[in-house]
């Protein structure tokens, strides 16, 4: 992930100067305000990105993964798909009928939990395969 | 070597419809949202041959007034939040991770609940049309005072409300997801200065998206809010907030629809002049400036109103001609000496940016606030904006379809049909938006279920209507080129172009973690054009029909047999 801060910093600082034209010319509330909105959440998109891995904001190209490390793909998850129905539901049953509210409500209590035992078996999973590889790269690493 | 670790499944796959519906590959994403897409640009088109039938002459009253009001509200909202916005975005779940040889999209269960959030949006706002009041019918920007509950009364239009928010807030998760792709997904080697110039255009949409996107969810909550009573947005400066506020995602969005087209049609004139992108570091710079000037322009589809600056939006809109002439420049000079082989992937790359040209020269003569009182809610608007959005960027969207097609399906599609799709096409594009153009300056108005008799505006609104047969007859021939190709399918292997970017180092259709061998070293954008000129180097091989240190191999042995 080296690097992938900067094109967003990059263009943070043009829409900034952008938004300062504006605010210079026009002093318009909203309009500074819609602005400044999208420069903030550029800035604090990029300072998460150096937040959880210092290269994102250095030049150059990514590294390579650390030896062993693996991660986590589940195939399927049916949590997801039913907690945006859930969603979905609420605003509808606003709109239409309000028992939707309700069990848009109850469905996405129940799609975070199961998304939440869907992480932990993924990390379970990623965990236990990395513990088998990792003597295995240790001994690639030390050689014959 | 991808992107990242090696992969560890962790629920097994399903083949069953079930399966594809919850599948968290982001190629099986990205071809849902597509699809989903297709469906919608259908609908869409179907309710523009409506209102064109309402329009061949006068006083047709095929359909009643309040009908069409519907239908040119639900065709606009249909184009933009269902079709050509999710399109580019189903580009960018489907191509961004394996042109930067990623195994996956970042975080795939937020992208496939954000797909189905915004189908359901796009459903929800669809469902307008079973109810009594039918469907929303203010426009597809739905301006305060005339979309609130007192003048546009019923379900419809706040069905309309909530599928917009839906469907706004699945883009904008996307966007995000599309973004944190592209900072922390990249394969080793794979800087930020050797992205593909197509992943460029992604990911200044998706910065664009993350920015404007949550400002138009904001303003459909407020507009709601007014539906259910409360008093948001009061007299004059209310409906020039509400005005301010959409526009900040309704400008945008149109650029949001327009790069990742032109970063398909990049790649696709790249490829087929077998040469280099030119001036890549330029493009880049461009690219960015492009997306922050298109964030500051969106006050001047506000000239009229007399609510804003006009000085400071007519500078900024004028000054996009400069990035713009950036990448016009780039793609003439790449095109220079090199080896063209005129595909249908090429033919509606050149139509892209050839149409799209005219759609932004008149929208200079319109950034410009004296001839912008003059062309205001005519039809030189909407032959404007259809010259971009449609004669531009369906374009270019077919460009990257006939490009990447066999990448998704492992068959390519017809060049006979494809090339008779083309022609279709662009008679019909031309046939019907360029009278508008001149109907627009005779001072037709936009948005009217029927005109006067004056001479002249019977004939042109006729040519338009016979245009949009055509445009309906292309896409006819494009669906049957795809069910065509798909049934007697003309194997494609790995890479039919000669492509230069990692997608083509991986089978058609890729597997489910994209790359199953090593990736080619990847030296700059076009890491296979480079492996290529270095075989060739390496083997003393002159290259075919281009001279040589400018461009990669020639056409394909079939290609050049006679």
């Amino acid at each position: 992930m080296r690097g992938g801060a900067i094109p967003l910093l990059a263009w943070a600082c043009l829409l900034a100067v952008l938004m300062a034209g504006n605010w210079v010319w026009t002093g318009d509330a909203i309009q500074v305000g819609a602005f400044g909105f999208a420069v903030l959440v550029i800035v604090l998109a990029a300072a998460w990105l150096v937040a959880t891995h210092r290269g994102a904001i250095r030049r150059g190209p990514p590294e390579p993964p650390p030896p062993g490390r693996a991660e986590a793909a589940p195939d399927l998850s049916f949590a997801a798909v039913l907690a945006a129905i859930a969603v979905a539901s609420i605003l509808f049953g606003l709109t239409w009928a309000y028992f939707l509210v309700y069990f848009g409500g109850g469905l996405l209590i129940l799609s975070l939990g199961r998304l939440a035992l869907e992480v932990q078996a993924a990390r379970a999973s990623r965990e236990l395969h990395e513990s088998r590889s990792l003597p295995d790269s240790a001994e690639q690493e030390r050689g014959p | 070597m991808s992107a990242t670790a090696p992969a560890v499944t962790t629920v097994s796959r399903a083949s069953s419809v079930f399966g594809a519906a919850a599948s968290t590959d982001h190629k099986r994403i990205g071809l849902n949202m597509g699809l989903a897409s297709l469906v919608f640009f259908l609908g869409g088109g179907v309710m523009a041959l409506l209102m064109r039938t309402q329009l061949a002459q006068p006083h047709m009253q095929f359909v009643s007034d309040a009908t069409y009001n519907e239908l040119f509200t639900m065709h606009g909202s249909t184009m933009i939040f269902l079709f050509v916005t999710p399109m580019a975005m189903a580009l960018a779940i489907y191509l961004v991770p394996l042109q930067i040889g990623a195994s996956s999209i970042a975080a795939p269960r937020m992208v496939l609940a954000a797909f189905w959030i915004w189908l359901s949006g796009g459903i929800i706002m669809q469902l307008g049309w079973l109810t009594q009041e039918g469907a929303g019918r203010s426009g597809w920007f739905a301006y305060v005072p005339l979309s609130n509950s007192a003048n546009t009364p019923g379900v419809g239009q706040d069905l309309w409300t909530v599928g917009v928010i839906l469907a706004a807030a699945g883009l904008t998760i996307i966007g995000g997801c599309v973004l944190a792709t592209i900072a922390r997904r990249r394969a080793p080697g794979m800087s930020v200065m050797r992205m593909p110039v197509f992943t460029w255009t992604q990911l200044v949409s998706a910065l664009m998206v993350v920015g404007s996107f949550p400002v138009l969810i904001l303003a459909m909550a407020l507009l709601y809010a007014e539906r259910l009573g409360a008093h948001v947005f009061i007299g004059y400066s209310g409906a020039i907030d509400y005005q301010d506020l959409f526009w900040f995602f309704g400008h945008p969005v149109v650029y949001v629809m327009f790069f990742p087209f032109l970063g398909a049609a990049a790649e696709v004139i790249a490829v087929n002049a077998h040469k280099r992108w030119f001036g890549y570091a330029a493009f880049v710079a461009s690219m960015l400036a492009f997306a922050a000037l298109s964030m500051s322009v969106w006050s001047h589809h506000m000239f009229t109103t007399g609510g804003v600056t006009n000085q400071y939006f007519a500078f900024t809109s004028t000054a996009l001609v400069v990035p713009a002439g950036v990448e016009y420049f780039d793609m003439i000079a790449t095109l220079i000496g090199g080896s063209i082989l005129l595909r249908t992937s090429m033919l509606f790359a050149l139509g892209f940016f050839l149409q799209f040209l005219i759609g932004g020269l008149s929208g200079i003569f319109i950034a410009s606030p004296v001839l912008d009182y003059h062309a205001e809610d005519s039809y030189m608007i909407v032959a404007h904006f259809h010259y971009t959005l449609f004669a531009g960027s369906v374009f270019g969207f077919f460009a990257g379809i006939y490009h990447w097609f066999p990448k998704v399906t492992g068959a390519r599609l017809r060049e006979g049909l494809g090339r008779l799709h083309f022609v279709l096409l662009l008679i019909g594009t031309n046939m019907t938006f360029l009278p508008m153009f001149f109907l627009g300056n005779y001072g037709m108005p936009r948005r009217i279920a029927d005109y006067p008799s004056h001479p002249g505006w019977g004939t042109l609104n006729l040519l338009e209507t016979a245009g949009a047969g055509v445009i309906a007859l292309a896409v006819a021939t494009f669906l049957v080129n795809v069910v065509v190709s798909l049934r007697h399918r003309d194997a494609a292997g790995e890479d039919p172009w000669l492509g230069h970017t990692l997608e083509w180092a991986t089978s058609s259709p890729p597997p489910r973690h994209n790359f199953e061998r090593a990736l080619p070293p990847i030296t700059s954008y076009a890491p296979l054009l480079d492996l290529r000129q270095r075989a060739a180097d390496r083997n003393g091989a002159a290259m075919t029909r281009v001279p040589a240190g400018r461009a990669g191999l020639g056409p394909t042995p079939q290609e050049d047999a006679p």
